[in-house]
């Protein structure tokens, strides 16, 4: 290939032009809101995984964005005030995975739909608001020898963290089962080259950033 | 005028096609993402290196808000840091995407404005942005106690409105600069015809260039058959001299104008999140004074985008330094390329917008 042609240099004068315009594009959607996640772990009688339950609690920004308006200064928004809001959110939720990935022998397990009843939001005595949801699994399944539990917004709009103290509870688990936490692998640990290269690329690459910042929890079961 | 109302023309076909996509039930159905505030962010992510650096820094300037909040309780000196970590969110936030930096930076690659012009361009339209967060949420939640629907559906609308109009700025940019493009092309090609056949015009008398374009010259220097369908055609007549007398004289306040408005006439959401907190705080004149920073901080980042896109089209005109109809194609082939962009990028924003992301 000639590279002194002047179609070359022609083309690669606007082939050098294009990627600056895409900087502006690559940087990532950021957290604006902070979710701190406890999470219930069902089983059914029989020993199997069979729904998850979620208590997420905002961080004060967005509670105060949640509550604004909805009551008096001084009272707390309560779960009937606050349900026309919650069944909103609920109902969004199936659209995102219900932000919630529950691995179980490799497979993605999915939840059934929310039904009314599964979900409330109501904010505490400290202001901040909670959203609670059941989800229940489409087809109770065997544990095996360990599953994992993934709380994310793949888009990163939503910063979900396991609670510190209390992050998850099994209930009705079939004896010797256990849970821990692993938390996310620190940015600096990742290949410098592919990150400059998703830098200039944009948009599609890494979409799922939100997961590679999450914790999991893993629950053996041996 | 002709372009002002083929503008005019285009945002309106566009409005129509974005409501009725609005008011299709699938839209509605990706419109209610859960915990949305505002209008919804714009584009998707990257990880790591520089990207992941960004999101780390907005989240810890987002606390140290937050909490220089809660210290204005007891130590008015915290307003000191309130602005400056609200311009330093500000600049870091404006490396991201949407938020009409992207169209600011494009829209001056495309349509060859001076620095000085860009820059203010970028300045107004983050003052715009933040303007409507502070009115938005000055009216809806302080005057009319509006609650997080209310606000989020204001703020949905206004993200359309201001989706729309950047994509009927791209589109009548891209019909412009691609008619450039094309007269550029048949410029070229009559050059090379010319060049190729000039030992037959050897004879014929030679007039040396008077004009200040080598454009000129060339012209004055071809047989009239030849030139006239490129040059002549008074159709784009205007459209392919690279002089920059004509393009201060095409500059129009009104154009620019439509782009501030359509860029910054989106409320970005975390500036609504610091209002809406500093206002449930019971200080709100503090939330406008983060606001403002932030604006300001934007304004840096965009100012300095715009000027990188400028800059980048100038290194790309040298590198296709040769004759001038060369230069005037490579200068509409960029041209038309940042205008197909500014479409792209309001598309990419639509479908944010609408998806809550």
């Amino acid at each position: 290939m000639n590279f002194a042609s002047p179609a070359c240099r022609l083309a690669l004068a606007l082939v050098s032009a294009a990627p600056l315009a895409f900087v502006p594009a690559a940087a990532a959607a950021h957290p604006h809101v902070w979710v701190t996640v406890r999470s219930t772990i069902g089983f059914s009688p029989d020993g199997k995984v069979a729904s998850v339950t979620h208590d997420w609690v905002f961080d004060e920004m967005y509670s105060s964005f949640a509550t604004q308006g909805l009551a008096k200064p001084g009272d707390l928004v309560t779960r009937d005030i606050f349900a026309p809001l919650a069944r909103q959110n609920a109902g969004g939720l199936a659209e995102t995975g219900y932000f919630t990935t529950l691995k179980i022998g490799g497979k993605t397990a999915e939840f059934a739909p929310v039904k009314d009843g599964d979900y409330w939001m109501e904010e505490r005595s400290d202001h901040l608001v909670t959203f609670h949801v059941d989800l229940h699994l489409k087809t109770p399944t065997a544990p095996g020898p360990y599953f994992s539990l993934l709380v994310a917004d793949p888009e990163y709009f939503i910063d979900f963290e396991f609670d510190d103290n209390d992050p998850v509870a099994l209930v009705s688990a079939p004896a010797g089962c256990s849970a821990s936490i692993a938390k996310p692998k620190p940015l600096e640990g990742q290949d410098s080259a592919k990150l400059s290269e998703s830098f200039f690329s944009g948009l599609a690459v890494g979409a799922n950033f939100g997961f590679k910042m999450a914790s999991r929890v893993i629950v053996a079961c041996p | 005028m002709k372009r002002l109302s083929s503008l005019r023309r285009a945002a309106r076909v566009l409005f129509a096609g974005a409501a009725a996509l609005a008011a299709s039930p699938a839209f509605a159905q990706l419109a209610q993402r859960p915990f949305m505030v505002g209008g919804g962010e714009g584009g998707g992510g990257a990880s790591g290196g520089i990207t992941g650096w960004l999101i780390e820094m907005q989240s810890q300037l987002t606390r140290l808000i937050a909490a220089d909040v809660h210290a204005l309780h007891g130590d008015p000196a915290a307003i000191w840091g309130l602005i400056g970590f609200g311009f330093a969110y500000g600049v870091f936030h404006a490396a991201g995407p949407g938020h009409g930096k992207a169209i600011i930076a494009s829209y001056m690659m495309a349509s060859d404005r001076a620095l000085k012009r860009g820059i203010v361009l970028a300045f107004l339209s983050a003052t715009l942005q933040g303007t409507v967060a502070v009115a938005l949420v000055g009216v809806a939640a302080l005057i009319f106690n509006a609650t997080a629907t209310e606000m989020n559906a204001a703020a949905g609308g206004l993200a359309l409105v201001s989706c729309s109009g950047v994509i009927a700025i791209g589109l009548w940019l891209s019909a412009t600069k691609g008619r450039a493009l094309l007269a550029a092309l048949k410029v070229r090609f009559a050059r090379r015809a010319a060049l190729a056949a000039a030992p037959v015009y050897a004879d014929a008398p030679w007039r040396p260039a008077a004009g200040s374009g080598a454009l000129v010259a060339f012209r004055a220097g071809l047989p009239e058959s030849a030139a006239a369908g490129a040059i002549d055609d008074p159709a784009c007549g205007h459209l392919h001299a690279p002089d920059p007398a004509t393009l201060e004289a095409g500059f129009s306040w009104r154009g620019a104008a439509a782009t501030v408005l359509a860029a910054g006439s989106r409320p970005c959401s975390g500036a609504i999140l610091v209002l809406v907190f500093a206002l449930a705080q019971g200080l709100f004149a503090a939330g406008i004074a983060a606001v403002v920073a932030m604006s300001f901080g934007v304004a840096l980042t965009t100012g300095a985008l715009a000027s990188t896109a400028v800059f980048a089209k100038r290194v790309a005109m040298r590198m296709a330094a040769g004759d001038d109809s060369r230069i005037a194609l490579a200068a509409r082939g960029v041209e038309f390329l940042a205008a197909l962009l500014v479409v792209a990028f309001g598309l990419a924003l639509l479908f944010a917008a609408r998806s809550g992301a």
